[in-house]
């Protein structure tokens, strides 16, 4: 029984398996089959075709025609539908494959579908310039013109033209389909070029103003008001992926505590390849710094990072060496900084994202007492509704310092809780306003490292793209 | 709605003719998903005389998404007689992009299907409202002008007015829209 069952199973899913004879043969059920398997045959409906022919062989057992279309058609099986073919493997991801089975149904009656998801597949893959061709020639079927001319969009973005970018979305939007989206991307494209300048502007208030920048105290705790201000520039000749040089100066100004006044700028040149999908991206940085108005640091850093999006879920690790050189008052805190951290993120709906890495610190300062190795996870939300993103950041660090110090008579262990929530509103692409709150428990082995910290703001920040 | 076409079918069989087997046997791969090998019986019950094996044909064509053909399958089918045929037909007009058509026949349904197929009905609607162009572009019109010609070199004659139609409906809309009342070809008098 079960070998039977078994046989009728196998019959079922195989389609050119033994034909099992009807009890009676009907010769008018078998000519009709045949006639329907040869209209499915001229249609190009192979599979169909030899459900039809199984059906008619069946029927009628001398159908002698029947059986050699079915042999002839088994003998040499068709090629699986390339159109299905790439939709299963660009579900599973497979991009490269993908493409190259939709580039085998240009032919087929879902020709322009086709093209343009081979043009989404080799977006995926980075390789731009062969999908935007193919995002061009399907542009001209106006059942997916406006798909089309999205993907456009996202090639142009990619490559720094934020205008023509913007346009094309703004095209796009036609469709009440793609309208949200692509009125988004517009609004984004706004702020996307070659070169892109940002300035920011904020205000707010700080609990725990007297502490050193890296956390040191000086004295019991006294809050202030400060006002910030920040300017930077992108330029990237070729688009995200490609060479780019970064500048940027910021000032940080207490209302009273102008000893605690800091700023400074960085001067940045650095190396993106590849886009969302994967990519690895070079930096070296110079940045200087001032504190309560005098030169307090000067640093050297190499950065390296890398991500690699499977699905929903994106992968990266990054790691950075810094030289550090502080003024005289601070120089026993000069050495070699270094972090490493490794993420994931997953994007559990289009508004939702969620994100944990794990990260390590070495400060190799040169007094050995200042020197510590650190790590801790850190944990990220986004929610983005509409033209609104909040966002909620916590970490914990643990940091041990490496030796005893003696002006402390104690072996320093420090443990920082931070907390960081914010709500950003994007008014029209290029202005957005913010508020935000940052908190942070430091709690220390030594009870005057530990302190608490909270400085709510509130900013407003342009952002326009240029392609010089 | 696989088993319900399926019921629907059995329920509509009265005196077995030579291919009421073939249409029930239609309608269990339809109701178990195999849509290739209800199209087989279908058209074989059809062949044998059949009546209304035509529409379950244009049915399984639409779960093929070969849309085209399951509106020639539909040619001949009355319109208004059953409410779950006629949303495959309208699926069938929205797969091929007839909009027009694809909102006419679910305008036809009504009340008619219960809250299943009505629930059906809104969601298509929806989905109609989403894909149409708000301000039908010049190349689009032409598009479907262009898809009607083809269709009538390939002695499609049905399906080749319904995208005349569709094309003259877009013009009509853009001519509006332009504030110039300029009106588009008549359309044929035949439906898909």
């Amino acid at each position: 029984m079960t070998g039977l069952a078994l046989s009728l199973l196998l019959a079922s899913a195989n389609p050119c398996a033994p034909v099992e004879p009807a009890h009676l043969p009907d010769r008018a059920a078998a000519s009709a089959y045949r006639a329907v398997a040869a209209s499915e045959l001229s249609a190009g409906s192979v599979e169909t075709a030899i459900a039809a022919y199984r059906e008619a062989a069946a029927s009628d057992p001398a159908d002698g025609e029947a059986r050699e279309a079915l042999r002839r058609l088994c003998q040499s099986p068709p090629p699986p539908d390339p159109f299905r073919e790439g939709i299963r493997l660009m579900d599973a991801g497979e991009y490269r494959a993908a493409a190259a089975a939709f580039g085998g149904a240009r032919s087929g009656d879902a020709g322009p579908s086709a093209v343009l998801l081979q043009g989404i597949c080799l977006f995926e893959l980075g390789e731009d310039e062969e999908a935007r061709s193919l995002f061009q020639e399907v542009a001209a079927y106006p059942p997916h013109r406006d798909e089309a001319r999205m993907y456009l969009g996202l090639v142009a973005l990619r490559a720094g033209a934020g205008a023509e970018a913007g346009a094309l979305f703004e095209s796009a939007a036609a469709s009440p389909a793609l309208e949200r989206t692509a009125r988004d991307l517009a609004r984004l494209a706004r702020r996307e070029g070659r070169l892109v300048l940002s300035a920011f502007a904020e205000s707010g208030w700080d609990s725990n103003v007297n502490l050193a920048p890296g956390g040191t105290p000086s004295g019991p705790p006294r809050s202030d008001g400060l006002y910030a201000f920040s300017l930077n520039a992108l330029f990237r000749p070729q688009g995200t992926s490609g060479p780019y040089l970064r500048a940027g100066g910021f000032l940080q100004d207490q209302v009273q505590l102008g000893a605690y006044d800091f700023g400074g700028f960085d001067a940045a040149a650095g190396w993106q390849l590849g886009g969302s999908g994967r990519g690895l991206l070079l930096e070296y940085d110079y940045g200087s710094r001032r504190f309560g108005g005098s030169s307090y640091l000067s640093a050297h850093r190499l950065l390296g990072t890398g991500w690699l999006r499977a699905g929903p879920t994106l992968l990266g690790a990054s790691y950075l060496v810094r030289r550090e050189t502080y003024a005289p008052t601070w120089s026993s805190f000069s050495g070699k900084l270094q972090r490493a951290e490794v993420r994931a993120s997953l994007l559990a709906t289009p508004g939702l994202r969620i994100g944990l890495a794990y990260g390590a610190g070495r400060d190799a300062a040169r007094d050995p007492a200042l020197s510590w190795l650190e790590h801790g996870p850190r944990a990220e939300l986004r929610i983005a509704a509409g033209r609104a993103l909040l966002g909620l950041d916590a970490s914990v660090t643990w940091r041990p310092y490496d030796s005893y110090d003696p002006a402390l008579s104690a072996r320093r262990s420090d443990t920082y809780l931070d907390g960081a929530a914010f709500a950003e509103w994007d008014l029209d692409g290029r202005l957005s306003f913010r508020v935000s709150l940052l908190g942070r428990r430091a709690l220390s082995n030594v009870p005057a490292f530990s302190y608490d910290k909270l400085l709510p703001t509130v900013g407003i920040g342009y952002a326009i793209g240029l392609s010089p | 709605m696989n088993a319900a076409v399926a019921i629907l079918l059995a329920s509509t069989l009265s005196a077995p003719g030579p291919g009421a087997e073939h249409l029930l046997a239609g309608a269990r791969h339809f109701r178990d998903g195999r849509y290739g090998e209800a199209l087989v019986e279908f058209r074989v019950a059809a062949a044998l005389g059949e009546e209304g094996a035509r529409a379950y044909a244009g049915a399984s064509l639409v779960k093929l998404e070969r849309f085209e053909e399951a509106l020639d399958a539909f040619e001949g089918v009355p319109r208004g007689q059953d409410a779950l045929l006629d949303y495959y037909r309208a699926l069938a007009c929205f797969g091929a992009h007839l909009y027009s058509c694809a909102e006419d026949i679910l305008a036809g349904i009504g009340d008619r299907g219960g809250p299943r197929i009505a629930a059906e009905v809104a969601s298509l609607r929806r989905e109609i409202a989403a894909q149409r162009p708000r301000a039908p572009a010049a190349d689009v019109i032409a598009w479907y002008t262009g898809r009607c010609t083809a269709l009538r070199e390939k002695n499609r004659p049905l399906l080749a007015s319904a995208y005349c139609r569709e094309g003259a409906d877009l013009a009509a809309r853009r001519a509006k829209l332009s504030g110039t009342a300029k009106p588009g070809p008549a359309a044929p008098a035949e439906r898909p």
